[in-house]
């Protein structure tokens, strides 16, 4: 058996799938239209059951729709529709692995060994239907014999609609041939020869409507008593989790912008929950408007990218970060579009250990760090994270380091503890000195805006380094214990031999 | 009325008014140098720490090396100088300590600020067995000014927390809300020849809460350098 989903309205439902389910339901209730074309010559090109019944109709002007009494308007938007589609095919993924996208707002799954699961064909229609609902879909589901059967009865009938197998031609009989996929050079033939519903294209001589009609009117006649079998041609890229929306007019405030975010999170996050996956990766792009399109530049777009050391399907979470990340920039132009794409992985299946210590939680510490990134920023003048696990470069060059991304998740390492040993505190940037010298070693030295006499000093120690690139490095260390009003204090300076020039690095403590 | 209808009135409206508190049972984590270790017992976990005085780094690299191992750490940086290089030449295990750099971007909030907004996000996330906040360049009248209630607010935060919050600084301010203060004295560093090779090291407990019939014990050892 095969079912077909049809989304009646489709692009009417499309706009509205953005909205918060009350919203949607009572917009779905009021006469809604959609217009399409160029600015100055919107048309009407789809509306539901509330604005047909006020008078409007398919090709009306947004004039001639603007004086029917409280018809809203909204503009035709193809990112909606795709995702609109990408969710359906995504419904239809939950009953059957099957699935051909018809056309938009159209999918025909294959339910054949799917009675175990979820029981007869009217049962698996309800099901679907809810399932749908839940989504934000108000579905016309057709299930019959073969797909073309299930697809005319899906876009004929309201509901769902049940044909059982060997009664497809009776229960297609009264549909009219104006849905047929022909030219309408044929269907004014079939017009002037008094053949309106299916019944009666059904009924013709099939040879004498062949000598008339051709191969065509035969396949017409076929799909008419419902006995054209095609296999499906399934879908079967692997599914993309980007949602996007394309702002009517570009927004300037958080809260518009994050009111559309949390819903296209949350499609994100359902659809990964509806394929049992997670992710670790979520990307975020946001199209600036441009004000002034000169030299053919079209636009500018904001990127960025989350990489979490965790998967999830939390979107609570998600929004967090990303509301995080969003208050502390400041864009140029307002906003046009939103699009967010969500990298899949298969979720974590970690089990708890009563006996180890505490860690921090996952999806907590994420947000955790994304606030303390909001408290002292990102990355320092030398484009080093602020945030983050230290990790030694393999340069040599001492205070040569990186900052990575802090995890809970990594692995235990089997370093044994060493001795304790004297500790430096750097000061970042050294501090710039100058040096005298005695016998070629260092008398005074200049510190706090005085000359601090030099007690004791320990070195030279050179080292060089990337004599080989333009890092080129090369110093000269000494360990000094120096006289200061609180005493005596230890302190590392250096000479960068390149520059020539003294710097107190940092201090024992 | 009497003290008991007077005390059932007073427990209806505020049900924790004479409630008692318990401490959680006291645990700590070891700094990894013996003669510190025997002095205070440890670091309190749930408990607020000092360390001040010349020293209090190396100390502190060591307790991370010795931390980090079984716990994940954080270590809020006031002024960004920690050396990652000495902590791992002494066994820390850098992929488990968080380390937050601040004032180091043009941020509304000053370093000390910072440090006190991020270790509150920090105890708040939990997680954490040991958070040090290093507020040793700092500058002593600012720390000075920190209202004693934020002391009051860290020492019952964490006291509910298996978490143990270490201050460094240069004078110890929290007064009464420390669960440990330590106070670091250095003698004259040894030279072996021209080689820096140790600092002697003489630590005393002013506070330790848990030890309340030793306070202002000392006791002196010896820190080489990692070259020596």
């Amino acid at each position: 058996m095969f079912a077909c989903l049809l989304i009646p309205d489709f692009p009417v439902q499309a706009a509205l799938l953005l909205e918060p389910k009350d919203t949607r339901e009572v917009l779905g209730r009021s006469p809604i239209a959609v217009l399409d074309g160029p600015t100055n010559l919107l048309k009407v090109v789809a509306l539901n059951d509330a604005a047909r019944n006020v008078g409007v109709k398919i090709g009306m002007t947004k004039l001639q729709v603007e004086t029917c009494d409280g018809v809203s308007l909204r503009n035709r938007i193809a990112v909606n529709e795709e995702s609109a589609q990408d969710a359906l095919l995504d419904c239809a993924a939950t009953f059957s692995p099957c699935i051909e996208s018809t056309c938009p707002g159209t999918v025909i799954l294959n339910l054949a060994g799917t009675e175990k699961l979820f029981g007869s064909p009217e049962k698996t229609a309800c099901k679907i239907a809810v399932y749908a609902r839940q989504i934000g879909f108000h579905l016309r589901i057709a299930i019959a014999a073969n797909p073309d059967a299930a697809l005319y009865a899906a876009r004929g009938f309201l509901g769902i609609t049940i044909i059982p197998e060997g009664d497809e031609a009776k229960e297609l009989a009264p549909l009219p041939v104006g849905i047929l996929p022909t030219t309408p050079e044929l269907l004014e033939v079939l017009e002037s020869w008094g053949i309106h519903t299916f019944r009666s294209l059904a009924a013709l001589p099939t040879i004498a409507l062949v000598e008339r009609l051709g191969q065509e009117g035969l396949k017409l006649q076929k799909l008419a008593q419902g006995h054209l079998a095609r296999p499906l041609l399934a879908v079967e890229s692997a599914p993309k989790f980007v949602e996007s929306h394309e702002f009517d007019d570009p927004v300037e405030t958080l809260e518009s912008l994050a009111f559309i975010l949390n819903r296209l999170l949350q499609q994100v996050c359902a659809r990964l929950v509806s394929h049992s996956l997670a992710t670790n990766e979520l990307r975020l792009t946001l199209d600036l408007e441009v004000r002034e399109v000169q030299n053919g530049k079209t636009g500018e777009q904001y990127r960025h990218e989350w990489k979490l050391p965790v998967p999830t399907q939390d979107r609570n979470m998600l929004f967090t970060l990303a509301r995080l990340e969003l208050e502390r920039n400041t864009f140029s132009a307002p906003i046009q579009k939103l699009t967010i794409e969500a990298v899949p992985i298969k979720p974590r299946i970690a089990q708890g250990n009563l006996f180890a210590p505490p860690t921090p939680e996952g999806e907590k510490l994420e947000i955790t760090l994304a606030r303390i990134r909001g408290v002292v920023g990102n990355t320092d003048a030398a484009g080093i994270n602020c945030v983050g696990s230290p990790k030694l470069l393999n340069t040599h060059e001492p205070n040569a380091f990186a900052v990575q991304t802090f995890s809970s998740a990594t692995e235990k390492h089997d370093l044994s503890a060493g001795s304790p040993g004297i500790a430096l505190r750097i000061f970042r940037p050294a501090l710039e000195t100058s040096v005298e010298l005695a016998d070629e070693t260092p008398h005074f030295v200049r510190l706090w805006k005085k000359h601090r006499r030099v007690l004791a000093a320990s070195g030279p120690w050179c080292s060089s380094g990337s004599w080989w690139n333009s890092a080129v490095w090369s110093r000269e260390e000494w360990d000094v214990a120096l006289k200061t009003f609180d005493g005596i204090g230890y302190y590392r300076i250096y000479l960068d031999r390149l520059r020539k020039q003294w710097f107190v690095e940092g201090v024992f403590d | 009325m009497s003290s008991c209808s007077l005390r059932a009135l007073i427990e209806a409206r505020i049900p924790s008014a004479f409630a008692s508190h318990k401490r959680l049972e006291s645990r700590t984590i070891l700094t990894g140098i013996p003669e510190v270790d025997s002095l205070t017992g440890g670091i309190p976990i749930g408990a607020l720490t000092e360390i001040s005085g010349v020293g209090k780094t190396s100390v502190l690299v060591s307790l991370l090396a010795h931390a980090s191992h079984e716990h994940y750490c954080a270590l809020v940086d006031a002024r960004d100088s920690f050396d990652p290089a000495t902590a791992e030449a002494a066994g820390a295990d850098l992929s488990h300590l968080l380390w937050v750099r601040c004032g180091k971007t043009r941020q509304k909030l000053r370093p000390l600020e910072q440090a006190f907004k991020v270790t509150d996000m920090l105890l708040q996330s939990g997680g954490f067995g040991l958070i040090v906040v290093d507020l040793s360049d700092i500058a002593e009248k600012v720390v000075r000014n920190v209202p004693i209630s934020s002391w009051f607010r860290f020492s019952r935060v964490v006291e509910n927390q298996h978490t143990a919050l270490v201050f460094i600084e240069r004078q110890p301010h929290a007064t009464s809300c420390a669960g440990l203060v330590l106070k670091l004295a250095a003698a004259p560093a040894t030279f072996s020849g021209k080689l820096l090779t140790s600092f002697t090291l003489n630590a005393e407990v002013i506070r330790a809460r848990e030890r309340k019939g030793v306070q202002s014990a000392t006791s002196d050892f010896s820190i080489k350098a990692q070259w020596a």
